[in-house]
């Protein structure tokens, strides 16, 4: 099986873990689509706002000495977009309803990145 | 003293990041990410630069963009509220200066400010000269200035440009 085959057999399991969730995308860590499930049309837009809000968000964990970044939350009133790093080879990003259980996705995102950090 | 916000823009591996941290009197709010394209430098910045300092009696805010025009919005967030541009390009490679163009169109679409075009990499051979590149952006020659960014002795050079041109 490919690495590709691979990262999107992850995404899918994610996706069947969680099946509310809406996009599913890898970056790299510069910003570069790596694998995606869902919209594809803004999947590539969505990857370079990941590392973006990933690399802010690192140094304002930094700044303000919060130790290691963890996750990236942005709250709409209808959804969330959730971003944890992947090791340090990118980073995994999701969009999940308003009303998702966060607890469980924190948890099986994590468990996840872990992962796909092993295949990337 | 009122700051004034500059932003620091242009093509990947022009020196944005390097002129920051040349200049800034503060520490350096960085934010680089180890580059997956060959891009001739290990690391990219992916979401802003930030740094200070005191110029000719003003307070500047140095604002520098990432280069890739994936990181367009990032172009925009940080157009707002500029009062001056410093669109930097690398001499040696115009084959990058249609990329410059387009954002320098971009950004003085959303903050259409005084700007000033800094060419760097000029100790490289086979280089476009100042001139020429003021030519290929149809911009006055005074506006236009060649500098090394590494160079404290040079750095703020286009930036003193920009100030006269802001008319501060």
């Amino acid at each position: 099986m490919s690495k590709q085959e691979q990262l999107q057999n992850l995404l899918g399991e994610l996706k069947a873990a969680l099946p509310e969730l809406r996009e599913i995308i890898v970056a790299s860590a510069d910003g570069l689509p790596i694998a995606q499930l869902g919209e594809s049309e803004i999947a590539t837009r969505l990857a370079a706002m990941a590392a973006t809000a990933h690399g802010l968000g690192k140094r304002i964990a930094t700044t303000t000495h919060l130790g290691d970044l963890m996750e990236i939350v942005v709250r709409g009133n209808q959804a969330y977009f959730i971003a944890y790093a992947i090791g340090d080879k990118g980073i995994l990003g999701l969009t999940t309803p308003a009303g998702s259980n966060l607890g469980l996705v924190r948890l099986e995102a994590q468990e996840y990145a872990k992962r796909l950090a092993e295949l990337l | 003293m009122e700051p004034l916000k500059i932003i620091i823009t242009g093509p990947v591996g022009a020196g944005k990041s390097t002129l920051i941290r040349t200049l800034s009197e503060t520490e350096v709010v960085d934010t680089d990410a180890a580059a997956t394209e060959a891009i001739g430098k290990p690391t990219t910045t992916v979401a802003l630069d930030h740094g200070t300092l005191h110029l000719d009696g003003h307070l500047l805010h140095l604002f520098g963009t990432p280069g890739q025009e994936r990181f367009d919005f990032m172009w925009e967030i940080l157009s707002q509220g500029a009062l001056g541009i410093l669109l930097l390009v690398r001499a040696d490679r115009p084959d990058k200066l249609p990329a410059a163009r387009n954002i320098l169109d971009f950004v003085r679409s959303r903050a259409p400010v005084p700007y000033v075009v800094g060419v760097t990499h000029l100790d490289r051979p086979k280089v476009w000269r100042p001139e020429e590149v003021a030519l290929f952006f149809g911009t006055p020659l005074e506006q236009v200035v060649g500098f090394d960014p590494r160079d404290p002795a040079e750095a703020a050079r286009p930036l003193a440009r920009l100030l006269e041109l802001i008319g501060t």
